[in-house]
């Protein structure tokens, strides 16, 4: 196996119009690890993690992943995105497609896979994430727990270094939230590089390897999760969990 | 207000009914009466006292439809001038979007993919060379000899065949981040939508030829054809637009952080949305432009109607003006209805999934 991939981020800033949601962010992302990313809602946690894989353009500052530039060139941020697989708030699943073709869609028609290669690729990770008996259904007739576990599949099926989550279960009711949690856990163990913006905090205190909190476009503190959650330094942070009451 | 609860199909139910509503029952008889009527009245004159055989207008029945008429001319309202020994060609040119389409929307057919990617760039292709001949053993027919409902056709598919990918194009760079190109598609499209088609095909007989390099010609019917392409892609791309922004942005962020590309995207993930959503709007330009082809007349060219309005002034056949056009509404009519029917087929296969889909997860997006 090759070494995991680790991320670089200097002095990132993003203007909406004249608001500034990213205050100049450095950060270096462990490779091969799990880190979650929380914060209030509108302290700028999606925006960073859009900007990972360029689905958000920025004004100043750098993004490396595994040492290759995250820039605004179509076409190497097309190749990069190869590795950095993503899953949305939203599922975003392509409804006109079965499930299957979800998730053979983009190895079929990127990396030029055979369909029986694709498709055998595809069932063992459907059957991976627990949803192998849906294969030919469409998304529609999927449960929103389903859905997101198709989504993390499909992600999963480009065979991605870098894996991005964006409140992947914020869309979700509580029995939904385990399932995917499960995959999640499950994929952490793994060893791909993992960065998940959240509000589950009992899944940050037993997956992630290092918390980042964000507070109005920064990131206010980093720590380990076990020293975040007993006591955190920044009062930002400690009001925040106390909103959000004990993992 | 109730009706009375004997309000059955009994005698006496219908009785109470009646006299609970006078007025609904006097507007219901009354619509039933005018609707027998006229029934009866079209199909004495059209089918019962319809002469079918005659040498000409002497010999039908003045109190019926003198279908004689259109069945003696039937060969040229089909074909035009196309010469006899070579209709066969003509033949294969008319029978073969029909045919395909039939193969289309077969259940489950594997090659569905095909016969649309055949339909667009093959069949135009060899249907000119077909029709045209000059090559493979095949006499030329030059295509002032092509006419009535084969023109038709030739005119109606070979621009939708043409304006389609063209409005596609037009869609996505009139939603082009790049300004100058989105601009100057608002503009070609302006253009277009906002002149009449009879400027346009006017326009595109008398000034296209002279912005063609010397020696470089083009026929008649293929004038009219680009001036109603570009006229009916504008329509289309805005048809087209549409469905583009009906697709959610996630939709294209999905595709983007798999890794597709621009054209991918739109390819594999968009535009087989965007199509779908706007598949009755589609649906409704084809059936206009259809009808529209019926002003190439103005430009000289013969088309169904045209043709059957010339052989109107036949002096055997004077006078037959009402069958003439009874057959031209009937088959426009048919072929709106095929084209109608056809939609609201693959509408239903395709609508209930991906709504339903839409309801779910829209509220999130």
């Amino acid at each position: 196996m090759t070494a995991p991939t680790s991320i670089k981020v200097r002095s990132l800033s993003k203007w909406f119009g004249s608001w500034r949601a990213l205050q100049g962010v450095s950060v270096d992302i462990e490779g091969g690890a799990c880190t979650v990313l929380c914060g209030p809602s509108g302290s700028g946690k999606s925006t960073f993690l859009r900007c990972l894989n360029g689905l958000e353009e920025w004004q100043t500052g750098e993004i490396e992943i595994g040492g290759i530039a995250v820039g605004d060139q179509p076409r190497a941020l097309t190749r990069l995105r190869r590795d950095v697989g993503m899953v949305f708030q939203s599922f975003n699943l392509f409804p006109h497609l079965s499930v299957l073709d979800n998730v053979t869609l983009a190895p079929r028609r990127l990396l030029h896979r055979r369909r029986k290669d694709a498709e055998e690729q595809a069932m063992r990770l459907l059957q991976r994430v627990g949803v192998a008996r849906q294969a030919d259904k469409l998304p529609a007739g999927l449960s929103g727990g389903q859905k997101q576990r198709v989504a993390i599949a499909r992600a999963l099926a480009m065979e991605p270094k870098v894996l991005l989550f964006d409140e992947p279960t914020s869309a979700l009711d509580p029995e939904s939230v385990k399932e995917v949690l499960d995959v999640m856990i499950e994929l952490a163990k793994g060893g791909t590089t993992m960065v998940v913006v959240t509000h589950e905090m009992g899944f940050a205190r037993r997956v992630a390897s290092r918390v980042l909190f964000m507070d109005k476009g920064r990131i206010v503190e980093t720590a380990e999760p076990e020293a975040f959650f007993t006591c955190p330094c920044s009062e930002r942070a400690k009001s925040f969990l106390a909103d959000i009451g004990p993992p | 207000m109730h009706a009375p609860s004997s309000s059955r199909l009994t005698p006496s139910g219908v009785l109470a009914t009646a006299r609970a509503y006078p007025f609904s029952t006097f507007l219901t008889v009354g619509l039933l009466y005018v609707a027998l009527w006229l029934t009866w009245r079209i199909v004495d004159w059209a089918v019962i006292e319809a002469t079918w055989q005659a040498g000409d207008r002497a010999g039908c029945n003045p109190e019926g439809a003198c279908w004689a008429f259109i069945l003696n001319r039937l060969p040229q309202f089909t074909f035009g001038f196309y010469p006899e020994a070579e209709r066969w060609r003509a033949w294969i040119v008319l029978l073969a979007p029909p045919a395909l389409l039939l193969l289309a929307m077969a259940p489950d057919f594997k090659g569905r993919r095909w016969i649309i990617a055949g339909g667009f760039i093959a069949y135009p292709v060899a249907a000119l060379a077909l029709l045209s001949g000059g090559s493979l053993g095949l006499s030329h027919v030059p295509s002032d000899q092509w006419g009535g409902l084969l023109l038709t056709m030739i005119v109606g598919i070979g621009a939708f065949v043409l304006s389609f990918p063209l409005a596609i194009l037009l869609a996505l760079a009139r939603l082009s981040k790049l300004p100058a190109l989105r601009w100057l598609t608002i503009g070609f499209i302006d253009f277009w939508r906002g002149m009449p088609l009879v400027a346009v095909l006017f326009m595109s007989v008398i000034m296209l030829p002279l912005f063609l390099p010397p020696g470089f010609e083009i026929s008649r019917p293929g004038l009219a054809l680009t001036g109603l392409t570009l006229y009916s892609s504008a329509y289309l791309a805005e048809v087209i637009r549409g469905g583009l922004q009906s697709v959610g942005r996630g939709q294209t962020e999905a595709a983007l952080a798999l890794s597709f590309g621009f054209w991918r995207t739109q390819t594999y993930i968009v535009m087989p949305q965007a199509l779908r959503a706007v598949l009755p709007g589609i649906v409704n330009s084809v059936i206009a432009l259809f009808k529209d082809t019926t002003y190439v007349m103005i430009v000289g060219l013969f088309d169904l109607l045209n043709i059957v309005t010339a052989a109107l002034s036949d002096a055997r056949w004077l006078g037959l003006a009402t069958e003439g056009y009874v057959f031209v509404g009937v088959i426009y009519w048919l072929f709106c209805f095929v084209l109608s029917h056809v939609s609201s087929r693959l509408e239903a296969q395709q609508s209930r999934v991906v709504r339903q889909d839409q309801i779910l997860t829209g509220s999130t997006q």
